[in-house]
Order: C-alpha cells, then sequence, then structure tokens
C-alpha cells in the first residue's frame, strides 16, 4: 500500500497547477470544477447556466494522454466535475485557448459567423468547437449536431455555430495547444506514476479517491456506507442541485483497470469505468441496438463523464442502458477482494437483469463493486432493437424506453421474445404477458396489435413532468408495433 | 462608414470570455450573497414566523420580511399589486417571504432551514378553467369589435367553433436574474442589474428603499439574454438586493439558482381560447368572436398590456368584417405572468391560425389558399378591428415570392405522395404569415434619450435609454452614429446603459429598441453637427480665407469637409481640439418621440402601431405517428425588416426568435401539480430546442426592395415578429397528424404540440377511423 496525497495536479492551458486541498480550507473535494473556475478572478469565461449538466454554459475541456505521444480531448460539463477528478488530466477553459486580440480560429468563426448574441452561453459553444475542431477537418453534419447537443442557445436558433464548425474546422486541427501537447503528454505520464491514493478529510466529509482497484476495494470494505462515485453526473447532482454535503465519499475515477476494453471472439468486456462515449464507439458495429441508445443519451459532455457501471449502478427506472443491456443477455462481472488469509481479487457473473432488483436497487454487495460487463457478439437468429421515447430527441431522460429481443424461427414464429420497458413501472420492467401470448405465434401485424393490449395491461404508469399516464400506455403499446414494423421478415 | 455586417460589437469578447456580466464583476471580500425564501403553498395565510434562529447563526448578516422594508412594500411596475415580500399570506408557490444576506450561499441555506412559518394553507386557483369557474378578473374585461357579429354569421355558409390552449413559455434566458448592488455615500446605492428596464428598476428600489431616484443609479452593461423576462421581474432582484445592501451596508449580490428562477419568475402567459368562425362556400371569414382568456398570476404586471397585444394580434394578416375580440385576465396562483417576446401576439394569432387551418379541412381547401383570400387588401378591407390602416401592406409582395422559392404547391403535392405509401411516418407541410405591430401600445412609452459625447481626440461616446441583451441594439446604434458623424466604427463606442447618463427611459422592449434609441442617438448628433458645421466653416474661412459656409460642411470618411469647396477638409479628430478652443459643447443629450400613435382603450380603437413587420413561412416537418417525435425538414421563411441596418444581426434576430417560437409550438411545457407546484423547473424536465431541433434545410431571407418610411434609416424592429413564424411548423405538424385519418377528422390538436399531444391526437384518429369502419359494417 502506497501513502496517501491531499493535492491534486493538472495542466492548465499549456501550464500546470497544483490545488493542496490540505491548505485550501474554503475548497472541499466536492467543490465543482466550475465553482472553482468561477471562484477565481481570471476564469471568468466559463458561466453557470444550469448546474446540472443540460446546458453546457460550463463546458471545458479535459485533455488526455493518447497513448501515442499525443493528447486527446473531451468536451465536458464543469458543473458535474469534483476537483478531485481533474488530477492527472489537462484543462482547457475558454481562456486557454485566445484572447480578443488573437483569436483561436474557432473563436475567429464565432464571430464572423455571428455565432454569439447575448454572448452567455459562448464560451461553452466555444469548448465544445474547441474539442470537435481537435477531432480532425471537415466534420460531417451529424458531427457537428452531436458536438453541440449539450450546448443550448436561447439567441442564435444555432444555424450560425453550426456554419462556424464547419468553418473553423476545415481549417484545423493547429493551434498553439497543439504545439505544446507532446509536451504535456509527457508531463502527465509523469504526473500517473504516482498512483497514491488521493485522501481528504474534513469535519464533515471524508474524500477517497484511490489508483487502483485493490485500493478501492480495500477502501470498501473499510466503508460499505461510502456513497461510489465515477462520472458523477448522477451522484454530482445532490451537491449542484441538493446542496448536500456527501459524507463519505470513494470516487472511482482514478482506478485504471475500471476502464479496461477486452474484446475477444465470442464477447466484448466493457470496464464499469469506460465512459459512455467510448461504449458508442465501441458499439457501432457489434451491437447498433447499444449503439442507437447512446446516441441518443445525454449529450457529448455527459457521456465523455457518465460511467456504464454508473448508468447500471444506479438501477434508475428511467436509465437507458439497462433495458438494452437486459435485452442483449448482457452479464455483469462483480469484484471483492477476499478476506482468507492472502488478499486475492474474488468474482462472480451473472446477468444484468438479474443484477437490478428492484427501485434504485440492486444485489451489489457492501464490498463489491461493478468491475465490467460482457456482452456476447454472436447471438445467431437474434435481433435486438432499443428505443427511447423522450420529450425532446437529444439531451432528454426517458418517458419511455425499451429494449426489445426477438428470435424467430424457420417459419416465421416467434421463437424466443423478451420486451423490457424503462419508464413503465419503479424498476426496468418486462410486458411478460405480451411475451407470453406471442410465444410460438406468428410474428404478424395481428398478433403484434393484440400483444399491444397485453402491453398496455401489463403496466400502472406514473404522471410526471415528462408525460401523463395515458400517453406512457400509448408509448409503451406503439413502441412493440414500431419493433414488429422493422423486424417483420419482408415479403416482396 | 458604416458596412452592413459588421459583427456583434463585443462579438471578440463574447468568445473569449472576456465579456463581464454581472456575476462575473470582480468585488471586494465584503461581498455577501443574498437569497430569497419562497413560499412552498400555492395559497395560503402565513400565521405565524420566527426569524430568531436564522438571525443568530454566526455568519449571517441580515434576514428581512416584510415588516423590515424601509419604503413601501410594493413592486407592481403599473398596478400596484404586488408585494415585495409576503405579508399575512402566500399566493403562490415561489412568492417571496424572506430574504437572506450571509457570507456564503451554504450558510444562507443554513439559515433559511432555521426560519420557523406557520401557515393556514388555502385552495389555489391554478388553470384557468378553475378560473372561469370560480375565480375573479385581476381588472376589467376588455373589448374590441367591429362590424356587426351576429349579421356576419347570419350571413356565413358554415359556423364552426371551439377552443384552444396554448402554453406557458419560459423565457430561459441564459443567465438567470442576477444583481449586485454596492452601497454609496448616506443613502446612494448603485445597482448593476440585468434588467431591461433601468429607469423603472431605478424608480422601484427607491420607493421600496423610501429614498430618492436620484441616490439610485441603475446600470447594465449586457444581459445574457432577456426575452422580456428582464422587463419587470429583473426588478424583483434587484430590489431584494438593494434592500440586503442596505440592511448591511455591504455590497449584496443575488443570482437566482436555475430551478429558483424558473419557479419564482413568471412565463409567457398561456391563454384559452374560445371561438366561433362563420365563413362562405369559398373560404372568405364573414364573422369572427373571439374570447381570450389568460392567466395573469398572481398580480397584474403586464398583464393588461399583454392581454391587449393578443386581442389586436386576433386579426393575424386577415380582414375579417365582423369581428368581436373579448379578453378577459383571470387571477390564479401562479407567479405573475410577464411579458415574453412576442407580448401576447403569439396567443392571439394561436386561435385564429387553427381555426382558418380548421377551414380549410372542412371545406377540403388548401389552408393557404383560405389564408391568402382572407388578406388585408391592399387598396381596400385594409382596416384592422381596432380601426387603425394597414398602410404598406408587404403580405402581397412576400407570398409571390415564397410561393416561388419553397416551391409549397409541388412540395405539397410530394407530401400527398409520400403519406400515401407511408404508414408510421407522415408528413405535414404549411405556409402562414405574420403581420406584427410595433410600437409600445401604450402610447406615451414610445419615447427614447440619448446622451453623445465627442472627446477632444475625436472618439465618441453614444448613452442611450436602450439596454443589450444580445439583440445587437448596440452594434445597431454605434453604426448609426458612425454613418451620422460619418467616421469609421473604431471611433464610436456604445456605453453600459446608466440612469445617470440617460434617465427616464422606456423599457427595452416592443422590439423598438433600435427605432427609438437610432431616432435619439441621430437627434443628439444632429444638434452636434449643427455646432460642428459653424466650427469648421470659421476654422476654414479663418485659415483659407473666406468663402465657406456651415450649410455647405459634410462629414464623412473621417473628415470633415467644405461641398463647395472640397479642397477645404480636416480630419474629424483634428477639429474636435478647435471646437473645444472655440469653447463649443461636444456633448448633446438628444429625443425622439413617435409620431401619430395614440389609443382609446375605453373604445379599443385607435392608431396604436407606428406601421406593421410583415413575414412568411413555409415549413415541412416528418411525424414519426408510433413515438410522436417530428422532424423539421425543411423551412423557408421570407421576412420583412425594411433596408437593414446589419443583415447578419437582422438574420440573427429572425432565425433566433422563430427557434423560441418552435420551443413554445412544440417541445416547451410547463405543468403544475394539484398544489401549484411548477414540475417543469429545471432544463432536466423542460426543454427548449437544441441544435438538432432546428430545420435541417432552413432558409432564411430578408424581403428587398422594401424601405420603411419615417423610420431610423428606413428599417424595421425585426425582435418579436418571426417568433410567430413557427405557426408553419405547428401547423404544418397537424397537417401529418391530419394525413392519418386521411384528413376527414379534425386533430384535437394545443399548443404545445409535444410528442405527448400528437400521440393522443392521433390515438383519437385511429378511434374515429375504426369507429367508421364499424359504422359502415
Ligand atoms: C444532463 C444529464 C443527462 C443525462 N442523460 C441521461 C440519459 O440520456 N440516459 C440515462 O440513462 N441517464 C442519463 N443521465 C444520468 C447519468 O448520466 C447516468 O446514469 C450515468 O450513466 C451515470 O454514470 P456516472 O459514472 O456519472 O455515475 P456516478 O454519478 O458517478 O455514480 C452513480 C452511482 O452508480 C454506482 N456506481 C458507479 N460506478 C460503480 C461501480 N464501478 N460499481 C458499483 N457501483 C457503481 C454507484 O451507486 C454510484 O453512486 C443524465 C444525467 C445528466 C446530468
Ligand atoms: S452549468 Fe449547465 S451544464 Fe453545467
Ligand atoms: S447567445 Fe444568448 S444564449 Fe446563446
Amino acid at each position: 500500500m502506497q501513502g496517501t496525497r491531499t493535492d491534486i495536479e493538472f495542466g492548465f492551458g499549456n501550464g500546470t497547477e497544483r490545488i493542496d486541498f490540505a491548505a485550501e480550507a474554503h475548497l472541499s473535494p466536492t467543490t465543482t470544477l466550475l465553482q472553482y473556475l468561477r471562484g477565481r478572478s481570471d476564469r471568468k469565461g466559463t458561466k453557470e447556466g444550469c448546474a446540472e449538466g443540460d446546458c453546457g454554459a460550463c463546458t471545458v475541456v479535459l485533455g488526455e494522454p493518447d497513448g501515442n505521444g499525443g493528447m486527446s480531448y473531451q468536451a465536458c460539463d464543469s458543473c458535474l466535475i469534483f476537483l478531485p477528478q481533474i488530477h492527472g488530466k489537462q484543462l482547457i477553459t475558454v481562456e486557454s485557448i485566445g484572447k480578443s486580440t488573437a483569436l483561436h480560429p474557432v473563436q475567429e468563426a464565432m464571430v464572423e459567423t455571428g455565432g454569439s448574441q447575448c454572448g452567455y452561453c459562448t464560451p461553452g459553444f466555444i469548448m465544445s468547437l474547441f474539442a470537435l475542431y481537435k477531432q480532425g477537418p471537415n466534420p460531417s453534419r451529424d458531427e457537428i449536431d452531436d458536438a453541440l447537443t449539450g450546448n443550448l442557445c436561447r439567441c442564435t436558433g444555432y444555424r450560425p455555430i453550426v456554419e462556424a464548425a464547419a468553418q473553423s474546422c476545415a481549417k484545423g486541427p493547429h493551434d498553439p495547444i497543439a504545439e505544446f501537447a507532446p509536451a504535456m503528454a509527457k508531463i502527465l505520464q509523469n504526473l500517473a506514476q504516482n498512483s497514491s491514493t488521493f485522501e481528504i478529510r474534513r469535519e464533515d466529509q471524508v474524500y477517497f479517491r484511490p489508483q487502483n482497484l485493490t485500493e478501492a476495494l480495500r477502501l470498501r470494505q473499510q466503508h460499505p456506507t461510502a456513497l461510489l462515485v465515477n462520472g458523477s453526473t448522477d451522484i454530482g447532482l445532490l451537491v449542484t442541485k441538493q446542496k448536500r454535503v456527501l459524507p463519505v465519499v470513494i470516487d472511482l475515477s482514478g482506478v485504471q483497470e475500471l476502464k479496461k476494453v477486452e474484446s475477444a471472439t465470442e464477447t466484448l468486456k466493457i470496464g464499469a469505468g469506460v465512459s459512455l462515449e467510448k461504449v458508442r464507439k465501441l458499439s457501432e458495429k457489434k451491437f447498433p441496438a447499444l449503439n442507437d441508445m447512446l446516441n441518443v443519451f445525454g449529450s457529448r459532455q455527459i457521456r465523455n463523464l457518465a460511467t456504464l457501471g454508473g448508468n447500471v449502478g444506479t438501477a434508475s427506472p428511467i436509465g437507458d442502458t439497462p433495458p438494452v443491456l437486459m435485452a442483449l443477455d448482457a452479464e455483469v462481472e462483480l469484484v471483492n477482494l477476499s478476506e482468507n488469509g492472502v488478499q486475492s481479487l474474488q468474482r462472480r457473473r451473472l446477468k444484468v437483469a438479474d443484477f437490478i432488483d428492484g427501485y434504485r436497487s440492486t444485489v451489489l454487495a457492501g464490498n463489491e463493486l461493478i468491475e465490467s460487463f460482457i456482452l456476447h457478439k454472436n447471438q445467431p437468429g437474434i435481433t435486438v432493437k432499443s428505443y427511447k421515447i423522450s420529450k425532446r430527441k437529444d439531451l432528454d431522460i426517458s418517458t419511455v424506453s425499451g429494449g426489445f429481443r426477438l428470435g424467430l424461427d424457420e417459419k416465421g414464429r416467434v421463437k424466443e421474445i423478451r420486451l423490457y420497458y424503462g419508464g413503465m413501472a419503479a424498476t426496468t420492467k418486462r410486458a411478460e404477458a405480451a411475451e407470453d401470448f406471442l410465444q410460438g405465434k406468428e410474428w404478424s401485424r395481428a398478433n403484434v396489435e393484440a400483444a399491444m393490449d397485453l402491453v398496455e395491461s401489463a403496466f400502472t404508469p406514473i404522471s410526471d413532468a415528462r408525460a401523463g399516464k395515458e400517453g406512457r400506455r400509448v408509448m409503451a403499446r406503439n413502441l412493440l408495433l414500431k419493433f414488429w414494423s422493422e423486424t417483420v421478415p419482408q415479403t416482396v | 462608414m458604416s458596412t452592413q455586417n459588421i459583427p456583434h460589437e463585443s462579438g471578440a469578447f463574447h468568445v473569449t470570455g472576456e465579456a463581464r456580466y454581472i456575476d462575473d464583476l470582480l468585488v471586494n471580500d465584503r461581498l455577501l450573497h443574498g437569497r430569497v425564501v419562497y413560499s412552498p403553498h400555492a395559497h395560503a395565510r402565513i400565521l405565524s414566523f420566527d426569524l430568531a434562529a436564522a438571525r443568530a447563526l454566526p455568519g449571517v448578516h441580515a434576514v428581512l420580511s416584510y415588516q423590515d422594508l424601509p419604503g413601501e412594500n410594493q413592486m407592481g411596475p403599473i398596478i400596484h399589486d404586488e408585494p415585495v415580500l409576503a405579508a399575512g399570506k402566500v399566493e403562490c408557490v415561489g412568492q417571496a417571504m424572506f430574504i437572506i444576506a450571509a457570507d456564503d450561499e451554504m450558510t444562507a441555506i443554513r439559515a433559511e432551514k432555521l426560519i420557523q412559518v406557520g401557515y393556514e394553507v388555502l385552495e389555489p386557483i391554478l388553470s384557468i378553467e378553475d378560473a372561469i369557474q370560480k375565480g375573479e378578473l385581476i381588472q376589467p374585461a376588455r373589448k374590441i369589435e367591429r362590424g356587426d357579429i351576429e349579421k356576419g354569421f347570419a350571413g356565413a355558409d358554415h359556423i364552426l367553433e371551439g377552443t384552444l390552449h396554448t402554453g406557458a413559455q419560459e423565457h430561459w434566458y441564459l443567465e438567470t436574474q442576477v444583481c449586485l448592488c454596492l452601497p454609496g455615500e448616506g443613502n446612494e446605492v448603485k445597482v448593476l442589474s440585468s434588467t431591461q428596464h433601468p429607469s423603472e428598476t431605478q424608480a422601484l428600489v427607491a420607493e421600496v428603499l423610501g429614498i430618492s431616484k436620484m441616490e439610485v443609479e441603475v446600470e447594465v452593461r449586457r444581459m445574457g439574454g432577456a426575452f422580456g423576462g428582464k422587463e419587470t421581474q429583473a426588478n424583483h432582484t434587484a430590489i431584494w438586493a438593494a434592500l440586503l445592501c442596505k440592511a448591511t451596508g455591504r455590497p449584496v449580490k443575488i443570482r437566482l439558482f436555475r430551478d429558483d428562477d424558473q419557479k419564482i419568475t413568471g412565463k409567457r402567459h398561456p391563454f384559452f381560447f374560445e371561438y366561433k368562425i362563420g365563413f362562405d362556400q369559398t373560404g372568405r371569414v364573414t364573422a369572427y368572436d373571439v374570447t381570450q382568456h389568460t392567466s395573469a398570476g398572481i398580480a397584474t404586471d403586464l398583464t393588461m398590456a399583454v392581454l391587449e397585444r393578443a386581442m389586436m394580434h386576433a386579426d393575424n394578416s386577415y380582414f375579417f368584417p365582423n369581428i368581436r375580440i373579448i379578453g378577459n385576465a383571470w387571477k390564479t396562483n401562479v407567479p405573475s405572468n410577464t411579458a415574453f417576446r412576442g407580448f401576447g401576439g403569439p396567443q392571439g394569432m394561436s386561435a385564429t391560425e387553427n381555426a382558418l387551418d380548421r377551414i380549410a379541412r372542412f371545406l377540403k381547401m388548401d389552408p393557404f389558399e383560405v389564408r391568402r383570400r382572407n388578406f388585408y387588401g391592399a387598396e381596400d378591407q385594409n382596416i384592422t378591428p381596432y380601426g387603425q390602416e394597414v398602410q404598406n401592406n408587404r403580405l402581397y409582395l412576400i407570398e409571390e415570392q415564397i410561393l416561388k422559392s419553397s416551391d409549397y404547391l409541388k412540395r405539397k403535392a410530394g407530401v400527398a405522395d409520400f403519406n400515401a405509401k407511408s404508414e408510421f411516418y407522415k408528413r405535414g407541410i404549411a405556409l402562414t404569415p405574420v403581420k406584427f405591430g410595433i410600437s409600445f401600445t401604450s402610447s406615451f412609452l414610445n419615447q427614447a434619450g440619448a446622451l453623445v459625447n465627442i472627446y477632444k481626440d475625436g472618439t465618441v461616446l453614444v448613452n442611450h435609454g436602450g439596454t443589450e441583451m444580445g439583440q445587437g441594439l448596440h452594434t445597431k446604434i454605434q453604426q448609426i452614429a458612425a454613418h451620422e458623424l460619418g467616421i469609421s466604427l473604431g471611433k464610436v463606442k456604445v456605453n453600459a446603459t446608466n440612469t445617470s447618463k440617460v434617465p427616464n427611459t422606456s423599457a427595452t422592449a416592443a422590439s423598438a429598441g433600435t427605432d427609438l434609441n437610432g431616432m435619439a442617438v441621430k437627434n443628439a448628433i444632429e444638434k452636434l453637427k449643427s455646432r460642428l458645421v459653424e466650427v469648421a466653416a470659421a476654422h476654414f474661412n479663418e485659415t483659407l480665407g473666406p468663402g465657406s459656409q456651415p450649410d455647405q460642411i459634410r462629414f464623412a470618411q473621417d473628415q470633415i469637409f467644405d461641398e463647395s469647396h472640397p479642397e477645404r477638409k480636416i480630419e474629424f479628430a483634428k477639429l474636435m481640439p478647435i471646437a473645444n478652443f472655440r469653447q463649443v459643447s461636444l456633448s448633446a443629450t438628444g429625443f425622439y418621440k413617435t409620431p401619430g400613435v395614440y389609443f382609446d382603450r375605453a373604445k379599443g380603437h385607435g392608431n396604436p402601431y407606428h406601421y406593421f413587420a410583415f413575414g412568411m413561412a413555409c415549413s415541412e416537418v416528418e411525424v414519426d405517428t408510433l413515438t410522436g417525435y417530428v422532424k423539421m425538414l425543411r423551412t423557408d421563411i421570407l421576412h420583412d425588416v425594411g433596408e437593414t441596418i446589419n443583415a447578419n444581426i437582422d438574420l440573427g434576430q429572425i432565425e433566433g426568435a422563430f427557434i423560441q417560437g418552435l420551443g413554445w409550438v412544440t417541445t416547451e411545457e410547463c405543468k403544475w401539480d394539484a398544489k401549484g407546484n411548477l414540475l417543469n423547473h429545471s432544463p432536466d424536465t423542460y426543454k427548449i430546442p437544441n441544435v438538432q431541433d432546428i430545420p435541417r434545410d432552413f432558409r432564411v431571407k430578408l424581403l428587398e426592395g422594401a424601405p420603411n418610411p419615417n423610420t431610423i434609416r428606413r428599417s424595421k424592429a425585426v425582435g418579436e415578429p418571426p417568433f410567430m413564424l413557427a405557426f408553419s411548423n405547428w401547423l404544418a405538424i397537424k397537417d401529418a397528424i391530419s394525413a392519418v385519418g386521411n384528413h376527414a377528422f379534425e386533430p384535437a390538436f394545443q399548443l404545445p404540440a409535444t410528442n405527448e399531444v400528437i400521440l393522443l391526437s392521433l390515438e383519437e384518429i385511429r378511434g374515429k377511423m375504426r369507429g367508421e369502419k364499424v359504422k359502415s359494417l
């Protein structure tokens, strides 16, 4: 076991910065990155529009070594990031990339196209554009849209901002940040050598940020009631919105083992700490249903932070990945530190469907963590699709979602069917009566329409800010018809 | 000279984060955090409250109730019916009861938790229907009437009756309400407020603090968006901050947290319409009778002016020979609804547009054909229900061009083809017009002031009464000033708006910022120029021999020259020290009032508008009939801004307003629970359009060759009118829903048309279709 540290170090623009929490009483470990920036007289450019990840006014870019001697850059919502989480990264704010007398290409384009009116959203857009610019020249309109989904603007109507993206990225991606990238990568790699746990104890709060799995599990054993965080896109809101003080926190975002991805012939194993943006890219070819869902999951800024472990771990009834993971028959691997004599890691595997056992409740034991998810690549004869209905197509929480699995026999009869619904009950729930009805029957419009009534009667949904129960019932019914329309064997 | 497309004057500051908003200002470490404690009940008597424990908490510097106000407990801008802090009762969730000043936010939150309040909870009135049943009007009903409505119905071939709901809309300016107050000497207080109406903020702060206006200085450099939400309701935050500043003698800042802003502040007025419309076989309307009910909230605020504009826009672009418009504003237990881009105009038009759409479906005619048959005439049939003549009617010019550029008729056929082949996806198309009256309908408000200073180095500082909220007002003013003085843009700076520089101004609202303030600035510059021509002529005559006349002196290209002796010229900057040496003042005020506007409220008659702005939009959408998701395929807009002063800024206003309108008609929904709690109080559940919601193919054009007589540089106001172009999307959605039933059934429809509204409407149509099949068996 290594010693602990009370400080964090990170790249800041092209320089570096160190914060020692032991010396800075006004900063708590759950001070958000946005609060930190706004507290500095030289970093007022980054704005707060919502403090919940929905507007992007607080967007900053975090850089990480890309493993090839350079850096890769991700736009993130600084309002959701706890300060210790930027340890070992490069923080880039709107002030880092240009000034009014020497504009960065994305800034110049935004001025030219009239991309700012009141200007309050603008620094956030600039950072999203900067991250896009860094991805290489000539992004498609879809890529531009996706990069800007997490930024709200109430003034412009977005057209000039989209134009600014196209204009500036055509010139990219060279800038002063790029020139310094190799040096920054080295600096950050050196920082990564020191893998001691960050630990800060305050009167009302203890915060740990271990760097490896064994250490994380040891802390988990010692503090079974500690709140776990990884991307903090869920937990962060307790602080920013509910203004709660979190008494004991184990921050998993530094645990390298949780970020692993292993692809074998039969399986794809994704670490619980892998960002959903990475999962989105990983799933593109082999798991289109998961990919479809992640394409409409939050925004780029959210997906760069949020993890798969966090989405399944919260077991929210409106979490978007559980229905599709269940439909994919995905498994979850849990890990703990065995206590008999020598310390060793013990693992167990179970279906995601068996992992969640109630409203925001799972079978995770007090000494366990989710280590990874296992997706099975070869499932012949099986079709899986996912659906999300929300008021706004992007960056919205599901009103109703579905993860559906279907296997037909050679005669077009239903061999296997599972219909997982989100948003219709206190937890992800199957429409079992409809499945039973369809089992063995022809996958026909008439049968599906009859089953729609059974879908409806399977749930007693609630009315809330997103929709009424009547609307939810119609949505749930319709999703089955939609599934049918997209899977019915084409007889020409 | 002023070029047409210069970027926003603050553009380079916006994109680098150098632009300073109130929350970014650096204050010394004596700054206190202000917090508003608001009512958790929609309607209750306050039986008791105890602030002692909160006041005793270390780090707390003031906790104030209505009992601690030095002046009046009242912040209603026109009608004095809104308390600063609740006294004896609370009437909505979100109504301010107490205010706290503390060292930091967490201390203020802890203090709030220590406040004890005893309530007797009473029944709230939340919906307009409830109010109609058992509530009361906040002010007497209004009426505008023309022709003989009964005769009109008697002469109709058909009559349709119906109702329509339009929802509340949250402003969702990116910068929430914010104010920083700095104490001065004696009673002085400096108020840095994100307000559209500095003079009113000044007046109300003075009244509530019990001091005089000369002791209150209000300043606003820029707002992070406003849209009407900071016309009266920025006053509230400013007053609360000023009270705490006064009570503690320390700088105090209040910046509302997003959820608090959404819960505390008023919204665009929701409306409920009951209408009856009579028409002949050709689609011409013979009579239109509409009652507009709106939810005022707990206080009058600007409701009556909003209602008035809604009533005066019930006609939109159409001549209705016989028409009666009744307006009722009901008192309800929600925060006082307020100004929002369009100011009632969008609501007033919505029922009419929906009714015309019904007529078309009923007669199986093209909806645009029905619309155009009812357009105001160019020569006759051009008097509005309130008696104003529609002059310089641009409808025909726009119609001709947009029918071509949008290819409406051909695409309509294409939509029908698509729908015939597609079961689950349906497309719809609509072309809708806007006619919008420009001016405050309270005629005296149509005035503006300016103060222009020329310094001895030839640079010019322009002060005017308008405020910059992103609309580009300061940029246009800078262009106007540079143009009038014949100097480069870089020599002109527009200053922060400040009540000490230009007093007694009107709100920057009603889209009239440039019209009014541009003229006032021009007026000030004319005064300066009349002095400078004397100086220049005298200077030329003294240095070059006699021959120059003041009336021959011109200003161009940073020079001042004699037109009849072009070799006689001097750099603009060089003449200023000469003028100063000759003891000529280089500072002048300017003033402007809009000529010829008046309105008689009692009679519902007059000439309330200086002119009308026009526009049209054609939109095509695709609805996924199983999920209710709408794809905005294409929108063509042709909009009339007269002669543009800055095309980039005008396009930005058109697009921005249109997209805001798009949000209002589609995804932006406010719902309250039975206890009066707003359910959609954060962007988590309140959904404004994002980049993926805009039309994929988006073609916006300014109408060319249509200068506006008698306004600054023949331009037109542009802030609000394009908002209503989004009716094209709303009705295109309805068209797509209607296609599911082969246009045989009138879809149940509302505004906003959320995915849920769409799905339920589709269910109803499918039900009717099944019903028909049963019948035909
Ligand atoms: C603006 C915004 C948009 C969002 N959009 C969506 C959306 O479209 N769809 C959706 O489903 N959700 C959405 N969310 C919710 C949230 O982003 C997701 O649930 C996300 O996946 C959570 O991941 P995280 O790593 O950030 O979780 P954290 O907040 O870090 O952690 C949440 C919880 O997950 C558990 N957990 C995390 N890692 C582990 C582990 N290794 N082992 C055991 N337990 C663990 C813990 O209980 C922890 O407390 C949104 C949130 C925001 C703020
Ligand atoms: S402040 Fe809105 S996303 Fe962070
Ligand atoms: S420019 Fe005002 S919110 Fe984007």
